[in-house]
């Protein structure tokens, strides 16, 4: 009897183990519907729904002490999507070119300056914390939107889904204090604000950009756009770099 | 159809760069490689934004959905983060500012300080 009921027990949990999919979408939608109601930028920010949906299922997963392998294996299908989701980013890139060629060089240079700088910040930072390797690789592609930190990080041999996480909590921090850290360095210039919170915090810091000033959120998205690319080309470079030359 | 042909670009985009980075037998990301071609044949009008606008739309629409089960894989690295949090903190407070203060300081050193809205 007992028998029995543990193997239809067993049977049961390898059921619902299909229903990773339909319910990691089901949950993203209903927390972004729920986003998109907010009115508050600050609430706004705050009940970002990638965040609340990883971390919901990452509470679930350990709290029933289900297996994280097995939670991966069964929602295989949505991250090899992300691969063509990838690509697909060329457009939103293609359409924001028409918009910095006025300023272009100036742009460019600026998303540069600002890829290097947090790289080399979170070089230093885990220089100093002596941080092992795994870690170092893990902190060097943050200032960018989360997809290409994932495929990044995982090039240079770092945690790739740490790196997520990171990369949302600076889009939250960016998205809630970068305002107010422009108004203690007195610089009310929305192209400058755009193009910093377009850089540091990607679309998270963008979306509080467009809150505050409509001009500030364009110059911010061509600055994430601009950033994606160019985070592409200069991390994979730079790290390896900074790693043999540094330490 | 109009599905069809913009699937079909962005997946040969992804399978040149998926064997350009196996011969060239580089680290670089072959998504990413794939992204710079499909950039590169739109701006040269090789690839018109409406051959894949139908396709790339709704994708990039539920793209979090796709790095979702990536995200909960931090539940495999509680132990390491635990152990280096004042770093992991660290990071997260000190890349984006001074990112912001250097970007906008940048900027605002060619265009000036004020508002210019």
């Amino acid at each position: 009897m007992i028998e029995h009921l543990a193997m239809s027990l067993a049977s049961l949990s390898f059921t619902l183990w299909w229903l990773s999919i339909p319910c990691t979408i089901a949950l993203f939608l209903a927390l972004r519907v729920i986003n998109q109601r907010m009115d508050n930028p600050i609430i706004k920010s705050l009940t970002n729904p990638v965040f609340l949906s990883i971390s919901f299922i990452g509470v679930l997963l350990v709290s029933l002490n289900l297996s994280y392998a097995k939670f991966a294996s069964h929602s295989q299908i949505l991250s090899w999507l992300l691969e063509p989701a990838i690509v697909a980013l060329a457009l939103p890139l293609y359409q924001q070119f028409a918009h910095v060629r006025r300023n272009f060089l100036l742009i460019i240079g600026a998303c540069c300056l600002g890829i290097i700088n947090a790289t080399f910040v979170a070089f230093i930072l885990s220089v100093i914390f002596n941080a092992p390797a795994q870690l170092s690789a893990s902190v060097a592609a943050l200032s960018v939107t989360t997809p290409i930190s994932l495929i990044v990080t995982d090039s240079l041999g770092g945690i790739n889904s740490l790196a997520a996480a990171l990369v949302i909590f600076i889009g939250l921090l960016g998205a809630l204090f970068g305002f107010i850290l422009f108004k203690l360095a007195k610089i009310y210039n929305v192209e400058a604000q755009g193009v910093a919170m377009g850089t540091a915090c990607h679309a998270i810091g963008t979306a509080a950009a467009l809150a505050e000033n409509p001009k500030a959120g364009a110059f911010s998205s061509v600055a994430m756009a601009l950033s994606a690319l160019l985070t592409a080309i200069i991390v994979p470079l730079l790290y390896p770099f900074l790693v043999n030359n540094l330490l | 159809m109009k599905y069809l042909l913009g699937s079909a670009i962005i997946l040969l985009c992804l399978v040149c760069a998926k064997l350009l980075v196996y011969f060239l037998n580089t680290h670089f990301p072959a998504p990413l490689l794939a992204m710079l071609f499909l950039l590169i044949l739109l701006l040269t009008g090789l690839v018109k934004e409406h051959h894949i606008k139908p396709t790339a739309s709704p994708i990039l629409n539920i793209m979090p959905i796709f790095f979702i089960p990536a995200g909960v894989g931090f539940i495999e690295h509680l132990e390491l983060i635990r152990s280096h949090w004042v770093f992991l903190v660290s990071v997260v407070i000190f890349v984006p500012m001074t990112t912001l203060l250097l970007l906008s300081n940048v900027i605002a050193f060619f265009k000036g300080k004020e508002n210019n809205d």
